[in-house]
């Protein structure tokens, strides 16, 4: 029998975690060579720090997500569970302790109250999620889609009433400020909680359930598990850990600003699992898995920064979506060896100039301010990617006569 | 009725495979024009494949059709119809969030000029059609809002509404009330004097006497015999239908005087927004220690809901009382029932049973866990143990443990999932269909553990659509018509026929 198990190094190549520390390596090199800064090559701590820093806080709401997909569900609130958990920490703040709001100097007691509050608000927003798709019986992605929008606008009001009509809650105190935000505390704490969770999902009967549920949740039911207390943990897990992580956001910014903090990271967190191997029809993915899509998407969005040159977070979004088109995309083709259609069908042929005129004009974005850069420049890349794509096609249609 | 000489439809040497399946296999009888053919059969004998190979739903079969004497081959439902032939599926088919109308015309809508729906002209001929069948269904109303004999008679509206000259009719009564049924008759004898023929399968005796010129019987996909209406009777049907071998079964001892270890009193399950208004009615036995307890019956006769509700995994709440090992229980969810002592194999594998993306062990050890783990924390050792005790005595056949579940055959995943319920030691098993999809070696293996578990005193409860199969295990065989208990006979008394006539007689209450 133990002539049929695949070898320990098959399993390591063909695993997610392992093709996304390949994909990493290759960005890293891609950036040393071409940043015309040479920072990773001059600064290396630096940039590490931020990177990591950048990874490490979208790692904390990306597990929680991580853990709510695997488990068959979906969480779109989480960048408004950032915003509403930095609103109720400052707001707990000024409630517990006003004076040394005031001053600048916050009593450590009502710190460590307004943390745990902090984190019970979370909690309390997974007990909402959960009672809405297990009790009232709404689709995953209706109900964190009411709290998406309601828990932001929720925030802004209580913004409102807790100072005196500013829109925005400023950081109070200096030292405190600067230890919140501290990357080395912020890492630690996210180890452990990675660790937990880890742990969690791969060693324990919590997580074995969750597992089932998110494959197969009517077989799982029918096997005696309880799939409505299993939805609350999650849930609750994935809220408190966008809880976690306001807080953080409130020191590192300054200020809480509800109305455009974390505004959309709740994609990024999708994304992130899903470049890590989490399947959107649940049962499927690992926490190392996604730890390190979300070390691989900041990856790349720090390496187009380097590339491009200042003023590169405009393309961030655009960044996020390729990165997952091309991590899906790759990682559905290993189920199956026989090519895949790209190009060679009517919606195939028509995609080919979309795609070359985006390719063409993003070109002109990102180089327009180089000193070589002519329009023609960007014309001909567009057009080199249409011949491209068009032999494609061209290959297809030959394999599918053959 | 029959003028001509040549049949309108002629089948000749007519197979079907389905992978491993065999469901047609040399098919040949004559549709004559004008008449009305019952083709009869047990669950699986072939009607429905063979109606669909009639109505271009599958173009992919052996033998020859004929249509007039001319050679026809439909790979689409579309070709069908444009030859003439209209088909009301047993399954419901319908478009539930478009309107009556629109599911009438779906495909084949009227249209102005560029193209644009004429929603008034379908209105009105749709409202046409629903008078024809008596029926006050507004062609505006959404299909989900209507109860499903309503759903029923707006997939009999579409059908007429081909002016097909050969109309085929999969089970249509099967959702109708009494007066629903009287109202189908009436548009029958319309249609029929209009000329139309029609094929009418159905596993109701009164209603294929009632309407039948002449009876087709299948049998495992194979043709047995057509007869004249005149010169049968439902006696000899269901003979024709069953009639074959049984297998000489070998088997332990029954012990008769052991204990009840389940039982229960009129037990019931509404079925809201059905005609009928129940899945089971008054549904009352007992269950022995040891013994394997057989339930009979059609496709929709409630055997799957009866095991459901014994689980606690029914959507409604049943009525009706529950005692297992002398204790009143009342199940909400399957948890509780397996506390009980009680597990489920699950009918349909694939989309209750089976965690695809898990492997051997992992689909095994789900529901002891908690015998395979330290304050929830698993140990990997002892689910290993676990499962390859399950692999030994099951004699489940996989490259291990850490196999991918789906990288088994059928068989050996069911066994998969008998250990799973094994690994929980109930001292009731419930089986639903334990071997459908499974190859005949897989099948004849299970049936040897049925009898090794309830030799080893587990109570098992199984279900099967063959009838043979149940013959083969059961001590004592329940049979099931419309969620009512309509026969019980004995491992002696027990044949094929007698199980027959019980499932298909009509259940009666004053």
């Amino acid at each position: 029998m133990s002539s049929q198990k695949p070898s320990l190094i098959f399993r390591l190549w063909s695993s997610v975690e392992f093709k996304l520390i390949l994909a990493w390596l290759s960005v890293v090199l891609v950036t040393v060579l071409l940043d015309p800064g040479h920072t990773y090559w001059n600064n290396p701590s630096d940039s590490a720090v931020i990177v990591i820093r950048n990874s490490v806080l979208l790692g904390f709401f990306a597990l929680g997500s991580a853990i709510i997909i695997i488990s068959g569900g979906i969480d779109l609130s989480s960048g408004s569970v950032i915003a509403m958990s930095a609103t109720v920490f400052g707001s707990l703040l000024i409630a517990l302790d006003p004076t040394g709001f005031r001053e600048g100097h916050i009593a450590n007691w009502a710190v460590l109250i307004a943390v745990l509050g902090t984190l019970l608000s979370g909690a309390m927003v997974g007990t909402l999620h959960a009672w809405l798709i297990t009790c009232v019986g709404l689709p995953p992605f209706i109900a964190t889609l009411a709290t998406l929008v309601g828990l932001r606008s929720f925030s802004r009001g209580v913004t409102l009433a807790m100072t005196n009509n500013k829109s925005q809650i400023d950081f109070p105190d200096l030292v405190l400020r600067e230890s919140l935000k501290d990357v080395r505390y912020v890492s630690i704490v996210f180890l452990v909680l990675a660790v937990a969770l880890w742990f969690l999902m791969s060693r324990t009967v919590i997580g074995r359930h969750l597992h089932a549920m998110g494959g197969n949740e009517q077989a799982a039911r029918l096997s005696g598990i309880r799939t409505e207390r299993l939805k609350w943990l999650a849930y609750v897990i994935g809220s408190v850990s966008a809880s976690m992580v306001g807080i953080v956001y409130f020191a590192d910014s300054g200020s809480a600003k509800p109305d455009i903090l974390a505004r959309g990271y709740e994609l990024n967190a999708i994304a992130a699992s899903v470049i890590g191997g989490c399947s959107l029809q649940g049962g499927v993915g690992t926490i190392p898995g996604t730890i390190l899509g979300c070390l691989f998407l900041k990856t790349v969005i720090d390496s187009v920064n380097k590339i491009v040159g200042s003023g590169a977070d405009v393309y961030e979004g655009m960044i996020v979506g390729i990165v997952v088109v091309m991590a899906v995309t790759f990682s559905q083709r290993t189920g199956s060896a026989r090519a895949q259609t790209f190009f060679a069908t009517p919606i195939g042929w028509a995609s080919i100039p979309v795609l070359s005129i985006l390719t063409g004009i993003s070109f002109l974005l990102f180089f327009r301010d180089k000193p070589w850069f002519s329009p023609m420049h960007a014309a001909a890349f567009g057009a080199i990617v249409a011949c491209i794509l068009i032999a494609r096609g061209v290959m297809e249609i030959r394999a599918k006569r053959a | 009725m029959i003028t001509e000489s040549t049949p309108v439809i002629s089948i000749r040497g007519i197979g079907k495979q389905f992978n491993a399946v065999r469901a047609l296999n040399g098919v040949s009888f004559d549709v004559m024009p004008g008449e009305l053919h019952a083709v009869m059969g047990e669950n699986g004998a072939g009607k429905s494949t063979l109606m669909k190979i009639l109505s271009g739903v599958y173009s992919e079969y052996e033998g020859e059709l004929f249509l007039r004497g001319k050679p026809v081959r439909f790979h689409s439902t579309r070709e069908a119809e444009d030859a003439g032939i209209g088909i009301i599926h047993q399954e419901l088919n319908l478009v539930e969030q478009l309107s009556v109308a629109a599911n009438i015309f779906l495909g084949r809508e009227t249209k102005r000029a560029l193209g644009i729906l004429n929603q008034g002209a379908m209105d009105r001929r749709a409202a046409e059609l629903l008078a024809q069948l008596e029926s006050n269904i507004s062609p505006r109303a959404l299909v989900s809002s209507l109860r499903v004999g309503d759903q029923q008679l707006v997939e009999i509206a579409k059908a007429i509404s081909l002016e097909a000259e050969i109309l085929i009719m999969d089970e249509p009564t099967s959702a109708l009330t009494e007066s629903e049924v009287a109202r189908l008759y009436g548009v029958i004898d319309r249609l029929r004097k209009r000329g139309v023929t029609i094929l009418y399968i159905s596993h109701k005796m009164d209603e294929v006497f009632r309407l039948a010129e002449r009876i087709t019987v299948l049998r495992d996909g194979q043709f047995v015999q057509t007869v004249n209406r005149a010169d049968a009777t439902p006696r000899s049907i269901a003979h024709l239908m069953v009639g074959r071998d049984i297998e000489p079964a070998r088997r332990r001892q029954s012990n008769q005087a052991s204990s009840v270890v389940l039982e229960t009193q009129g037990l019931s399950l509404a079925w809201p927004g059905h005609s009928r208004g129940w899945r089971l009615k008054d549904v009352s036995f007992k269950l022995n220690q040891g013994e394997i307890l057989g339930f009979a019956g059609l496709m929709g006769a409630g055997r799957t809901e009866l095991l459901e509700c014994l689980f606690g995994a029914s959507s409604v709440q049943p009525q009706g009382q529950l005692i297992v090992q002398g204790k009143m229980e009342r199940f909400s969810h399957p948890a509780e029932a397996m506390k009980a002592g009680i597990a489920m194999v699950t009918e349909d594998r694939k989309r209750l049973g089976l965690f695809a993306q898990m492997t051997v062990r992992e689909n095994t050890t789900l529901c002891s866990l908690q015998n395979c783990s330290t304050a929830g924390v698993l140990s990997r050792l002892r689910e290993l143990a676990a499962t390859d005790k399950q692999i030994r005595s099951l004699a489940i056949k996989s490259s291990g443990p850490e196999a991918r579940i789906t990288s088994l055959s059928g068989g050996n995943q069911q066994k998969c999932i008998i250990g799973r319920c094994m690994l929980t030691r109930p001292s009731i098993l419930l089986l639903d269909d334990p071997t459908r999809g499974v190859d005949i070696g897989a099948k004849a293996e299970l049936y040897q553990l049925m009898e090794q578990l309830a030799t080893e005193g587990v109570a098992i409860i199984v279900t099967s659509s063959e009838l043979p199969e149940l013959l083969t295990v059961s001590d004592r065989i329940l049979v099931l018509c419309e969620g009512v208990i309509t026969g019980e006979f004995t491992r002696e008394e027990a044949t094929e026929q007698r199980i027959m006539e019980a499932a298909t007689q009509q259940p009666h209450f004053v």
